[in-house]
């Protein structure tokens, strides 16, 4: 059986293949390499060593378990703290209403397909909500401690432009995906804009407008856990000053409530969503 | 809604068939309806009141107002940071090529990070469901629920100030979401071609290499693109708790009351963002 | 001696669920094209699949070229699977990668992790798929992506790919259920004809018994994991293939 022999007569001309044929071959390595150049250049120009890179790990394990450890549990218990807390909680649901009411019409005016008029609003809808997406919550939070001060007033209106820029993209993103079947249909018959907008369109995203919302609720949550430590209020605030009073296992004991919260709101609002994709269904 | 939907299983099939509904099921009918609609009813005012108790809260409660002293004190804050500070432009250079290298940096460095994770976290080819796929769980949910500030203080105590945190904290955070957006991949993959590979006497290396690694490939190439273009407004804030780039810069500017400079700072990071949308943009045209 | 020896093999899922596979026995000879016939949910994907140990079964024996596969380690089932080429009902390619790369992918029994990691084959090997892949008729599509071709062609790199292992048996996993009827008799005939040019024994599972009569000259009917018929293609009589699908008549 194993004398078989693959030598089947072979063509006139034996058939020639290589994997690297010749201009392809040529730009894809340049292409590499050009990345390979970069990369060290940004390690030269960064001043990075490499050793440190690869020390950072243990050295952040080591430095955890020496410092951090144990965590000073019983600080979670304090009544400011806890009251923190839900004052973060309090913020991120503010911040997520309101980023989440602005974000409909700028991702109406910002969807190609429905927008008002494509000269004017919809670059407008675009760049408020790129805007907002390009500048971080936390400098958010910094340029409106600036201006209105120190407070939770501030952690709201950085979250809700957070949340402007989160939700507006994806609800942008689904509108332009919508049939536009209904919205010629209910065009033809003489509606104006906002008609269409409310007939047209948000019967077709409704549902997915609703998921997108819990999700960013649960983003914001994430976002309001540190805006504190730039002057926004809630439980960042009790961080910052742990961290700068270099109270290590105080840091710990916070960071683990984080975690905790963190890991709650995201079940939570993954189970919503799950709930809410099982009515799509039905 | 979401919400609305609680109830609706109770009712049993009354509305079937639609069109004349005659006698009893036309009161359920509008029973039914008017339940629903008592039941959206309190469902908003319950949220309002929630919105409302945490507008004074947070709001009304807790803001100095006299500090921000009225409609003119808001603008005059607000028009402090129109003046542009157009001195400040040679030196905003340098820290956005820092920050775009540790945008770069860190996405790269997070990919080799996620990869483990993404294979622990896969439930069709963790080496173990009892260990390795906790573990690779684990490891998404924290490296998603620590925010990047807090990672980057975390890293900064570590290795000390400069670029290396803030590419140790954007690689971190970048795990989650690619080691999960992987895995789900994994997860979802067409079992036949891991089939042929395991018939020719493939190795479990060469299964995963040359069964699971093509299929997934634009999936796992489309998200490490969009992670970078998220890491690059990421990589500008890390110099806020001393991690380098262009957050530095805003700091400094914000120290010295120089609004013109902040404002400066902020178009900046504008500019390198919408340069990684093009890029990202015509990246992930090209994957896929 | 036999090429494939089966006795008393039974499959079942998980321990409780049902037996798929009901003790069966059989044989194939060097010369065999062996058809397996049968309903569906007969047994037959099954069965095929125990043979290289695709799915474990729960009983029995399965004596390969004289070696028991059931009492096979990782490290040797690979070095068993290599000898055994597979064609798949939905052809199982790597959709995202070209035909030659899906072809030598058939090497990989033989090729080293570091070496497939930078897919280098050796030269014999490329030039072994650039044969097989002019004797099924795809010279022109080398370089294309799998998911570019039509389906008999797909089939075909599926055929070219088993050859590539140089195999000693051939197991057909229901070949041309994806196929429409013209293009499934052109590729049974292909195998058929390799099948003879490369003297290797074939295991065909298939739904098809109009094809199974026509390209076989032995046929395995089973119904519901047992065996109703086991003989050469001119014995199997009316009555038979009645018992094989007694099921379906009903």
């Amino acid at each position: 059986m194993s004398s078989q022999d693959m030598n089947t007569p072979r063509p006139a001309a034996p058939p020639q293949w290589t994997r690297f044929p010749f201009p392809e071959t040529l730009i894809r390595y340049s292409a590499l390499l050009g990345v390979l150049v970069f990369l060290a250049w940004s390690v030269h120009f960064l001043n990075l060593d490499l050793q440190r890179v690869l020390g950072a790990f243990p050295r952040l394990g080591a430095i955890l378990a020496d410092r951090y450890f144990p965590p000073e549990l019983g600080f979670i218990l304090d009544q400011r703290f806890l009251m923190s807390v839900l004052n973060t909680i309090q913020m991120s649901i503010l911040g997520g209403a309101f980023g989440v009411l602005l974000a409909i019409p700028l991702a109406w005016f910002a969807s190609h397909n429905v927008t008002l008029h494509r000269w004017i609003f919809y670059p407008f809808g675009r760049l408020s909500i790129m805007g907002c997406r390009a500048i971080h919550e936390t400098i958010w939070t910094i340029l409106f401690v600036t201006v209105i001060g120190f407070g939770m007033f501030a952690g709201v209106l950085a979250l809700t432009m957070f949340c402007i820029g989160f939700a507006g993209k994806l609800f942008s993103d689904e509108i332009e995906a919508i049939d536009m079947k209904p919205v010629e249909a209910l065009r033809s018959t003489g509606a104006g804009p906002l008609q269409v907008f409310v007939f047209g369109v948000l019967p077709q995203v409704k549902i997915a407008f609703v998921g997108i919302s819990i999700y960013t609720w649960d983003v914001a949550f994430r976002a309001a856990t540190v805006v504190g430590f730039f002057g926004g209020g809630g439980m960042g605030w009790y961080l910052q000053r742990a961290t700068y009073e270099l109270q290590s296992t105080r840091v710990a004991a916070i960071l683990l409530t984080i975690i905790a919260l963190v890991s709650i709101s995201e079940v939570v609002s993954g189970w919503l969503r799950q709930r809410l994709a099982g009515e799509r269904l039905a | 809604m979401a919400m609305t939907g609680t109830g609706k299983p109770s009712g049993g099939g009354a509305t079937a068939g639609g069109g004349i509904l005659s006698g009893e099921a036309a009161t359920t009918y509008f029973e039914r309806r008017r339940n629903d609609r008592m039941r959206k009813a309190l469902i908003w005012t319950g949220v309002a009141l929630v919105l409302l108790w945490c507008i004074q809260v947070t709001i009304i409660a807790d803001t100095d107002w006299e500090r921000i002293g009225g409609r003119f004190g808001v603008l005059g804050s607000i028009g402090r940071f129109l003046l542009l500070d157009f001195s400040l432009l040679p030196h905003l250079l340098v820290p956005a090529i820092e920050t775009m290298m540790i945008a770069t940096l860190g996405t790269i460095l997070g990919c080799f990070l996620a990869l483990p994770v993404a294979w622990f976290g896969a439930r069709n080819v963790t080496p173990s469901l009892y260990i390795f796929y906790p573990i690779g769980r684990f490891m998404m949910v924290l490296s998603r629920s620590v925010h990047e500030i807090i990672w980057a203080i975390l890293f900064v105590g570590a290795v000390g100030l400069g670029a290396l945190p803030g590419i140790l904290a954007v690689a971190v955070r970048s795990i989650g979401f690619i080691s999960k957006i992987t895995a789900e991949a994994i997860e979802n993959i067409d079992p036949k071609p891991v089939e042929a590979i395991r018939a020719v006497g493939g190795n479990q290396f060469q299964v995963m290499y040359y069964g699971i690694l093509p299929q997934i490939m634009p999936v796992v190439l489309g998200t490490i693109i969009f992670e970078w273009d998220i890491n690059i407004r990421r990589a500008a804030v890390m110099g806020l708790v001393g991690a380098g780039g262009l957050g530095l810069v805003f700091f400094r500017q914000m120290a010295m009351f120089n609004y013109g400079g902040v404002t400066m700072v902020l178009l900046a990071i504008l500019v390198l963002i919408i340069i990684g949308e093009i890029v990202s943009h015509y990246a992930r045209k090209a994957v896929t | 001696m036999p090429v494939l020896e089966v006795r008393d093999l039974r499959v079942r899922y998980n321990n409780t669920g049902p037996e798929i596979l009901r003790g069966l026995d059989f044989s194939v000879e060097a010369s065999d094209f062996c058809a397996v016939i049968g309903p569906s949910g007969a047994g037959k994907s099954t069965l095929i699949r125990c043979i290289n140990r695709l799915v474990e079964p729960s009983g029995g024996s399965i004596t390969l070229f004289g070696e028991d596969m059931l009492a096979l380690n990782a490290r040797d089932l690979r070095r068993m699977r290599r000898r055994i080429g597979m064609i798949f009902q939905e052809f199982n390619l790597v959709n995202r990668m070209s035909v030659m790369d899906n072809v030598l992918s058939g090497r990989l029994g033989y090729t080293g992790s570091l070496r497939s990691v930078f897919r280098l084959f050796p030269r014999e090997d490329v030039e072994k798929a650039l044969e097989l892949l002019a004797r099924v008729g795809l010279s022109d599509h080398v370089n294309k992506r799998a998911d570019a071709l039509s389906g008999g062609q797909r089939q075909r790199v599926g055929i070219a790919r088993a050859l590539m292992q140089q195999p000693d048996l051939l197991l057909l996993d229901e070949p041309t259920s994806a196929l429409d009827p013209k293009i499934s008799r052109d590729v049974m005939s292909l195998i058929r004809d390799l099948a003879r040019e490369f003297d290797v024994p074939v295991l065909c599972n298939i739904h098809d018994v109009q094809l199974a009569t026509e390209f076989c000259n032995r046929i395995i009917g089973l119904q519901d994991g047992i065996k109703k018929f086991d003989g050469p293609t001119e014995t199997m009589q009316k009555a038979n293939m009645e018992e094989i699908y007694a099921m379906e008549v009903l």
